[in-house]
């Protein structure tokens, strides 16, 4: 039982003489898990996993042959010297060959000397690691080679725990969060076949706890993010924790219920909004107002004008969204009573806010409501209405709707970059072009101040890049006057 | 022995059978006022008529072999001069303009008999039915004397083609979508009419229309827009007729856009009074349908001989074709069809024949709604007897598919016509029950006890005595089944309606499901009183064949007694067989979304 000795000092290039030293039995376990990494194990078992192994050889080659080749290239990437390159060829063709034959050509021992004397021989926490590699750039090819990094740093994987746990708090940051391949692939750091259970007393008590928990926790993040595991992920949680394990179970609990509520949203949100202000608009009122008959206008582009005088005019969007039937029920609106343009509403679509106004009106009094009167003569066909004196039975009667208040109607609606009165006003005269009457009734503004306190600097940084607080989403949106009121009247006759 | 043939006993009120019907079902549940004598016995004509119809007809027949040649009509989407001329000579345009205007004044009976043999041609009939049941009726029903001297002669000889121009492109049967409007002009000797109306048949041809226009009228010392309808000549000048619409079937018949730009019309030219087009519009409509059936059934019985020729010489397996149970099947279905179509079509027209103008409105959308869906049906069936080579253009089967389906779409669909049926039934009926209904809602123990125990009578499927069977029934005693079927199944309804009306009131209205069952279950009530009338009296003065017809009858009434329980069974309330919440709650997802709502069955969620 030396190996708990000898894995600490493995790390560190200090005590590489420890290595050395056993440098036989390193030569081939190093060829064997380079071989087949699908068989790495303890060394305490080392003899029982040689068996193992040569049963593997047979029953597992479609497997092994996908990570020997995973691994072949792995190395590839991240080695840069011509011993490795060596190595690397070997490795893949000795694939083809028995495990016998792999013991007698070992791989040279300089394979991890080479490549442990170029890294820091100082003990890093993850976390740096993850800062280290990615200083510039945070993108998933960085956060691969991350992982690479870690995988070939330490054949036995040593701190694999720890380091999936800090690769699933930077996943965020790198933009992979939601990327099954990068999950599978950090998944596949885990050393296979060690925590599988092999006897009916480990399978009765938590084996191997914390790597299961680990498991757990990652496939729990991507239950967080909303990412169905794949097959790949499922043959790796077997070989890893084998077929009853508490990852096992998450993954088929993660199975049964993902497929059940992928749809369960009606009105899904696109996992990429559109990146146009106006375009978002667009959307936006189009989900608000989900009507398949409603129009939606650009009443003005945002554009950026400069004067004679050298000032700089930026012109704010105005998109708005009317349907027919909102342009009869304004046609009908009584132009003694005014109508009203009121906002902001906010509207969170993911991590975006956007902000919208309407054109309302206050439900009409009841004594002011014009029933149409009944046409005889209306329908040529038919009677429209039965000349009897009986109601319907109460029995029957299904009208009755507690939820059923008259609200007032909406007219019409609009999403500006800056809503203030000016910018606003325009949209009513674009408006005024399809429904004339509004130029009869009068127009109040009941604007509130608006999100002031929620507005950041704008977000330009690359579409990856995760938002850990949303900023508005309305970024040149000016804040109004302090002098203004909060509810600011203003008539438009 | 034979019965003789009663004499035909004139209604004294205009309310006709079908209303008679459920007027009485619904009342107090004896029915002691059903009048068997509008429907027993049939109706016949008289010897000297049936001469005359025989004279006419033989003519007409020959005409129709020999000289018209559909498949080109339909290719050519034309309707030859020659053939139009050949039709004129006959008389064909004014068959039932009266002597004196130079038509053949012929009776509605007679006009339906015609038009068994001119529906051979589906174009011929439509341009045919344009021109008279609806394009010069408005003259012939509400047109004054002078209008009549002027307009009909030219008319009933076909010099003149006349079109009827209602329907606008945003109405169908909405007249206040009506937006083509007559202006009186400042002499007040015109009015002018702008506007454009759609689909017209004859549009491109007719040079005398009836249009219906927005007038301005003063009632009651207030201005209103009221419907008004005018003849209108296209030698006025501003009518313009646009491209013809290119059809389905029917392609020989003219449908176009005809267009009114200040057209003047002479005030003289009003048909009946400024501001009455509403009523005059519903009289030309509701009286133009009741020959929908004769037509049908001409059409199925020619497809009748046609495939069972086909039929009887066609081997399989050593088998000729008519040996084979599903094609036999056919034939029956056929064969009923016709058989009740004719029974309807010409109780309908016997009735409205009548001295006194009685309404058959009723009955004639009954009529139409029945022949159109089952010609559809067996026009379908006679081409699948053939195959595939029903579907080539080498028989005439497909094109008589493609003239058929117009039947459930023009003068009234039948979504349109089965609310009219259904609502003018419960309109009557709704008058005698009201009373009764409040009473019981009021709690009157006495009246709610006599329903439950009605009900719990009809549950065991006993009947109301209409004195159709029995020592002076009307019924033959071979129909005595089959009456008793119709005796249940009206009981039955008399029933159902009233519960209809307890619990919907005149809220019914928006009830169509509901309301579609009911027009199902009078169409299917009227056919068997149909069936049931005509065949006693073939059995009672020994027609040719009379046998078949009773077993056509027994068959039919069998059939149609099944179907009615269904409907009524699915007319209870909380009955399971009743889908009416769900197929709304199809609809309204569907319709929603605007298309299909399903995801496709191969996709996958993980």
């Amino acid at each position: 039982m030396f190996c708990p000795m000898v894995l600490p000092a493995f790390h560190h290039g200090g005590v590489y003489r420890v290595i050395s030293e056993g440098d036989s039995f390193l030569r081939t376990f190093v060829s064997r898990n380079v071989l087949f990494p699908e068989s790495r194990r303890d060394g305490s078992t080392m003899k029982c996993a040689r068996c193992l192994l040569q049963l593997q050889c047979l029953r597992l080659v479609g497997q092994s042959a996908r990570s020997a080749a995973q691994h072949g290239a792995l190395l590839r990437s991240t080695s840069s010297s011509q011993p490795d390159m060596l190595h690397n060829t070997q490795v893949l063709r000795r694939f083809h060959g028995s495990p016998a034959c792999a013991k007698r050509r070992p791989v040279p021992a300089e394979f991890i000397n080479e490549d442990d004397k170029k890294r820091d021989k100082s003990l890093v926490t993850h976390d740096d690691l993850f800062e280290q590699v990615a200083k510039e750039v945070k993108t998933k090819a960085t956060f691969n080679k991350v992982v690479d990094v870690f995988i070939k740093r330490d054949i036995r994987r040593r701190g694999h725990v720890e380091f999936i746990y800090a690769a699933l708090k930077k996943m965020p940051e790198f933009g992979v969060e939601r990327d099954l391949v990068v999950y599978n692939k950090l998944l596949d750091v885990f050393p296979k076949e060690v925590f599988v259970p092999r006897n009916f007393i480990q399978r009765m008590f938590n084996h191997y706890p914390r790597q299961q928990e680990c498991g757990v926790q990652l496939l729990e993040q991507m239950e967080n993010y909303g990412i169905m595991p794949n097959m790949e992920t499922k043959v790796l949680l077997v070989q890893i924790f084998g077929e009853k394990g508490h990852p096992m179970r998450k993954y088929q609990r993660i199975m049964y219920w993902f497929p059940k509520f992928k749809h369960i949203n009606p009105f899904p949100v696109p996992q990429q909004l559109p990146e146009d202000p106006v375009d978002l608009a667009r959307f936006s009122l189009t989900r608000i107002a989900n009507d398949l008959d409603a129009k939606v206008t650009v009443y003005q582009l945002p554009s950026t004008d400069i004067t004679e005088s050298g000032e700089q005019i930026i012109l704010p969007h105005i998109v708005g969204i009317q349907s027919p039937s909102q342009m009869q029920l304004l046609a009908q609106h009584s132009p003694s009573r005014p109508v009203f343009v009121e906002g902001p509403f906010p509207l969170w679509l993911r991590k975006t806010c956007v902000y919208y106004y309407v054109l309302r009106a206050d439900p009409t009094p009841p004594d002011e409501k014009v029933e149409e009167p009944f046409d005889p003569e209306r329908c040529l066909a038919f009677p429209l209405q039965l000349d009897l004196d009986l109601d319907r039975d109460f029995g029957d009667e299904e009208s009755f709707d507690v939820e059923d208040l008259d609200e007032g109607p909406v007219f019409a609606m609009c999403m500006t970059s800056q809503g203030d009165q000016a910018v606003l006003n325009q949209w009513i005269s674009g408006l005024q072009q399809n429904n004339p009457i509004l130029g009869q009734v009068p127009t109040l503004f009941r604007l509130d101040a608006g999100p002031r306190e929620l507005q950041g600097p704008a977000d330009t940084e690359s579409a990856h890049q995760h938002r850990t607080d949303p900023g508005p989403q309305r970024e040149e949106r000016q804040p109004e006057e302090d002098e203004e009121p909060r509810r600011s009247q203003g008539a438009k006759w | 022995t034979p019965k003789p043939p009663a004499q035909i006993r004139a209604p004294k009120s205009s309310t006709t059978l079908g209303k008679t019907l459920l007027y009485n079902s619904g009342f107090k549940g004896d029915l002691t006022d059903f009048k068997p004598a509008e429907v027993f016995p049939y109706p016949e004509i008289g010897n000297e008529e049936a001469e005359e119809i025989s004279q006419l007809v033989a003519p007409v027949e020959k005409f129709f072999n020999e000289e018209v040649d559909s498949a080109k009509i339909d290719r050519e989407a034309k309707i030859p001069p020659e053939t139009l001329n050949g039709l004129k000579e006959l008389g064909l345009f004014g068959i039932m303009v009266p002597e004196e205007y130079g038509g053949l004044g012929l009776s509605n009976t007679m006009y339906a008999r015609l038009a068994e043999i001119t529906s051979l041609d589906g174009s011929i009939a439509v341009t045919l039915a344009a021109h008279q049941a609806i394009g010069l009726k408005g003259i012939l029903i509400a047109g004054n004397e002078a209008q009549k001297q002027k307009y009909l002669p030219k008319l009933a000889s076909g010099e003149h083609i006349a079109a009827f121009c209602l329907t606008e492109p945003g109405s169908g049967s909405d007249a206040a979508s009506i937006q083509t409007r007559a202006t009186l002009s400042e002499d007040g000797k015109h009015y002018l009419i702008n506007g454009s109306k759609f689909w017209i048949s004859n549009g491109d041809m007719a040079d005398v229309m009836t249009v219906f226009a927005r007038t301005e009228v003063v009632v009651d010392g207030v201005k209103k827009d009221k419907i008004s309808a005018f003849i209108v000549e296209r030698a006025f000048g501003g009518v313009t007729s646009g491209k013809p619409e290119d059809k389905l079937g029917i392609r020989g018949s003219n449908t176009c856009e005809v267009s009114f730009d200040n057209v003047p019309v002479p005030v003289e030219n009003v048909i009946g009074e400024v501001g009455g087009g509403f009523k005059v519009a519903m009289n030309i409509l509701n009286s133009g349908r009741f020959s929908m059936g004769s037509s049908s059934a001409g059409m199925i019985k020619k497809l009748i001989e046609m495939t069972s020729e086909y039929a009887a010489t066609r081997k399989q397996f050593n088998k000729s074709l008519g040996e084979f149970g599903m094609i036999q099947e056919k034939f029956a279905l056929m064969a009923l069809n016709v058989f009740v179509m004719e029974s309807m079509a010409y109780l309908t027209a016997g009735m409205m024949d009548r001295p006194g103008l009685p309404d058959c409105s009723l009955e004639a959308a009954m009529v139409k709604v029945f022949s159109s869906e089952g010609g559809w049906i067996c026009v379908s069936e006679a081409l699948q007897i053939l195959g595939g080579l029903g579907y080539t253009k080498n028989y005439p089967y497909e094109r008589y598919v493609r003239d058929c389906r117009i039947l459930p779409i023009f003068e009234g669909t039948n979504e349109i016509l089965r609310m009219y049926i259904a609502l003018t039934g419960m309109q009557y009926a709704g008058k005698v029950l009201t009373g009764k209904i409040k009473e019981m809602k009021k709690g009157n123990i006495g009246l709610a006890l006599g329903m439950l125990g009605k009900k719990l009578k009809n549950s065991f499927g006993s009947s109301v005595d209409l004195g159709l069977t029995g020592k002076d029934g009307v019924v033959h005693p071979s129909l005595a089944e089959s009456a008793k079927k119709f005796e249940q199944n009206v009981g039955l309804f008399g029933s159902t309606v009233e519960s209809l009306l307890y619990r919907y009131g005149k809220t019914i209205v928006d009830e169509q499901l509901v309301l579609k069952r009911v027009a199902d279950v009078m169409i299917n009530l009227y056919a068997m009183t149909a069936v049931l009338s005509r065949t006693s009296r073939s059995i009672s003065i020994g027609l040719r064949n009379h046998d078949h017809e009773v077993l056509l009858a027994n068959t039919f009434c069998g059939d149609a007694f099944f179907k009615n329980n269904y409907l009524m069974t699915q007319l209870q309330k909380h009955s399971p067989e009743n889908n009416d919440a769900n197929i709304k709650k199809i609809a309204r997802e569907v319709l929603e979304k605007r298309a299909y709502v399903c995801s496709h069955p191969l996709e996958r969620t993980y």
